[in-house]
């Protein structure tokens, strides 16, 4: 009797941990998400267009930040950790690792080049990695390289503690050109089609930054500033239709490419984080651990994610 | 140093000190624990009542200025503060900025909770006491309101009085110390004293006595010891006397013998009157033999008896044996011995020494006795013990002598030393063998009246 209960336990626990096998939950190949990157307790939720949880990765280190690559691979990476992680969406299993070494800031994929770039703020360099994680190049940048975007072949990069934006060139990862912008400056958008770039930013010192300040893509000239208070970090864009979210406001900002406000609202606790999911936006409130599902300039949906909802990752199908 | 009243002294005003410390340090550390206490209470229940200002939504600038404005009358330094770069909204980015508040303490004051610290704080360059309560709405941490209070004030306030405090307790240690000093010399003098006396004594001044001041240990042994001193002076005394008697009762035959034989020698005493005098040498010889005898007997005073030579003795024959042995004493003065003895008592003893006893005893009885005068020997069981009374209708003893009466050379009259023919040693003896025998001696006098000498003996038990 004892042996066969002895037997019985051992089968749960070999299936126990068969099960967990370094192997996350999978997440369908066609199913659409908007994915909360959550990094107060790393986890990251990935939820449908319903706002309902389709699944739950908990993560064991201290990510700090994820990037989807392509359309079936997350790459996870930690301020922390010397080791960023890539996974297939489809099968929740672990594919590859890459070195980075500490002090990871940012992760990019450029879907155009099929490269994944990543800013390190020990080292102060920008490292691009091929779609499988092998190393290719590595150039030197400001203090704390931070924020990134592509743009026609032009990656451009914020050094976060310094005042100075570098323009990379993604295929030969030359240094194009340098502008000066103020410290702390973090979130980058591209109007469609426009000669701008808009750079957000937390503020200097105690005096938080009220404004997105737009500057020439040609010439890195600042053209205007657009008031949009508190600390606006966050961006997205669809159509023509821009979002930003103040950090410091709790406020989600619709804006014209040419810098109308159409509409605004107040929204979660400290969001960071502004996503396009299929007609609906997304906003994710840090400090209140929700992610807020908006449509006709309304909350239409809210749900609960991991603690501390820091990114949002899009991947519609 | 050596002195042990400097020891006790020393360490009396150790402890005083370290209690003095002691205090002084737990003192403060209450005095800070309550005031900070105190002070962080009344922090958060202003700020709690500052709280109930804000009704939601963004923090507004009335309510900053109506909480600015309460404080501008307020001894508690108190500010609100809205901006989210103070209040670590920037947290997930690495922020050079050093906010207001931490990471953690944002965490609290978002669910609601206030928040209070002691610590140095950089921003206010020194150590403070702060609360911090939250603005919040709908998760949001809209805003905070902020009191401090520097703890240093609490230090300098302690500070002002740190300076008598310490005068209060070196001035307090200083008389503490003079009394306790004064006490414990108050206490020690009696030894002192004594030692004092304990010297005099060892160089051989007996008279030394201590005067008794307390009732305490150190009285107890004054006394004792004064009464120790007194011993050893009547030791002293009672020795020295004995030497003066002992030359005394020597001198006197040796001078006849010397006298008798130097004038024989030299012929100055006629043949008649040679026979008379060689008499008179030989009764004097026999008399220092005697007396040297007896001295020799008495100086055995603190040899214990072994009891193994005891043996069971008839009282009564030894009695009779005693009373044959004087018979002609007793006849020369006319004197009749009637005896009534009882013949079952039997005794433990050395029979030559109870017989001693009882010589030394009846020979007093018939010195000191009339002519024709009787006297009266009995022995009866009393009580398991044999009791022997040797009474005479002699000239007596006065009251005052009967204490002294078995102390060596005490003669009740000292003017007929010689004549009554005794050495002043007989009943000393017979104290001396009776004490060894576990017996009593009891004499019971009236002048003129006669004496009644009372030997008691333990009866040998029956095996």
């Amino acid at each position: 009797m004892k042996r066969a209960h002895f037997m019985l336990f051992s089968l749960f626990i070999l299936l126990l941990t068969g099960c967990s096998d370094d192997r996350f939950d999978r997440i369908d190949p066609h199913q659409s998400f908007v994915a909360s990157v959550n990094t107060l307790e790393p986890s990251i939720t990935f939820f449908d267009q319903s706002a309902n949880e389709i699944a739950l990765w908990p993560l064991e280190k201290a990510y700090t930040g994820a990037v989807l690559v392509g359309n079936d691979a997350i790459l996870l990476y930690g301020h922390q950790l010397a080791e960023a992680s890539l996974y297939e969406l489809s099968t929740g299993k672990h594919m590859q690792t890459i070195n980075t070494g500490l002090g990871v800031t940012n992760a990019y994929f450029d879907e155009q080049t099929e490269k994944i770039f990543i800013t390190n703020s020990k080292t102060n360099e920008l490292t691009s990695y091929t779609m499988k994680g092998k190393l290719q190049h590595t150039v030197k940048l400001h203090n704390y390289p931070m924020s990134m975007l592509v743009s026609d072949g032009k990656l451009y990069v914020i050094n976060y503690k310094d005042t100075i934006l570098s323009v990379i060139s993604t295929e030969t990862m030359a240094l194009l050109d340098e502008w000066d912008i103020p410290t702390s400056s973090h979130g980058l958008v591209i109007p469609n089609g426009r000669d701008e770039l808009w750079v957000g930013g937390h503020g200097e010192g105690s005096s938080p930054n009220q404004t997105v300040d737009i500057y020439a893509r040609s010439t890195g000239e600042k053209l205007k500033e657009i008031p949009m208070p508190l600390m606006p970090v966050g961006f997205s864009q669809k159509n023509n239709e821009i979002a930003v979210v103040s950090h410091g406001g709790n406020i989600l900002y619709v804006v014209n490419e040419d810098g109308t406000i159409k509409w605004q609202l107040e929204i979660g606790a400290n969001p960071f984080a502004v996503a396009h999911f299929k007609d609906t936006l997304v906003v994710a409130g840090y400090d209140d651990h929700a992610i807020y599902f908006i449509n006709n300039k309304s909350i239409e949906k809210k749900a609960q994610t991991g603690k501390g909802p820091f990114h949002l990752l899009v991947r519609e199908g | 140093m050596k002195k042990l009243s400097s020891k006790i002294w020393l360490l009396i005003v150790l402890f005083l000190s370290a209690t003095v410390v002691f205090m002084y340090i737990f003192t403060n550390f209450l005095y800070e624990q309550l005031y900070v206490e105190d002070t962080k209470v009344t922090m958060v229940e202003v700020g709690e009542k500052l709280q109930t200002m804000y009704k939601g939504g963004k923090v507004t600038d009335e309510l900053i200025g109506a909480i600015d404005h309460y404080a501008a009358y307020s001894n508690i330094p108190i500010f609100a503060v809205r901006n989210p770069r103070e209040l670590s909204a920037c947290v997930p980015f690495d922020v050079d900025y050093d906010a207001l508040i931490g990471p953690d303490e944002r965490q609290q004051l978002i669910a609601g909770n206030a928040v209070t610290k002691i610590g140095y704080e950089t921003r206010f360059e020194r150590q403070i006491i702060s609360v911090i309560l939250p603005f919040t709405d709908q998760n949001r941490l809209e805003g905070i309101i902020y009191l401090y209070y520097p703890l240093a004030k609490m230090s300098e306030l302690a500070k002002e009085e740190v300076v008598l405090l310490i005068t209060g307790a070196v001035m307090f240690l200083l008389v503490a110390a003079f009394f306790v000093y004064q006490g414990m010399r108050k206490i020690l003098n009696p030894l002192a004293n004594l030692q004092l006396a304990v010297n005099h004594m060892a160089k051989g001044d007996y008279a030394t006595r201590v005067e008794v001041t307390s009732k305490d240990e150190i009285g107890t042994l004054t006394t004792a010891f004064n009464q120790m001193a007194r011993s050893i002076q009547r030791e002293d005394e009672a020795q020295k006397s004995f030497l003066a008697t002992v030359s005394h009762e020597l001198r006197t035959p040796i001078s006849y013998v010397k006298g008798y034989s130097e004038a024989i020698q030299n012929g100055y005493i006629t043949d008649q009157k040679q026979d008379e005098a060689i008499r008179l040498i030989a009764r004097e010889s026999a008399r220092m033999e005697r007396l040297t005898n007896e001295l020799m007997q008495l100086a055995r005073k603190d040899e214990k008896m072994p009891i193994s030579e005891f043996e069971p003795l008839v009282l009564a024959e030894t009695i009779r044996d005693a009373v044959s042995l004087l018979q002609n004493q007793a006849l020369a003065k006319r004197i009749q011995i009637e005896q009534s003895l009882e013949e079952e008592l039997i005794v433990m003893g050395d029979e030559e020494k109870i017989k001693q006893v009882f010589i030394n005893v009846i020979e007093n009885a018939i010195r000191y006795s009339q002519e024709n005068a009787v006297i009266f020997i009995d022995s009866k069981e009393i009580d398991n013990e044999a009791v022997i009374t040797v009474t005479d209708s002699g000239i007596g003893i006065p009251a005052e002598d009967l204490p002294h009466i078995t102390e060596r050379f005490y003669r009740v009259n000292k003017a007929r030393s010689r004549s009554d023919g005794g050495s002043g040693l007989g009943l000393s003896i017979v104290d001396q063998i009776i004490k060894q025998h576990d017996g009593k001696l009891k004499i019971e006098s009236t002048i003129e009246k006669g004496t009644d000498v009372m030997i008691t003996l333990p009866i040998m038990e029956e095996l």
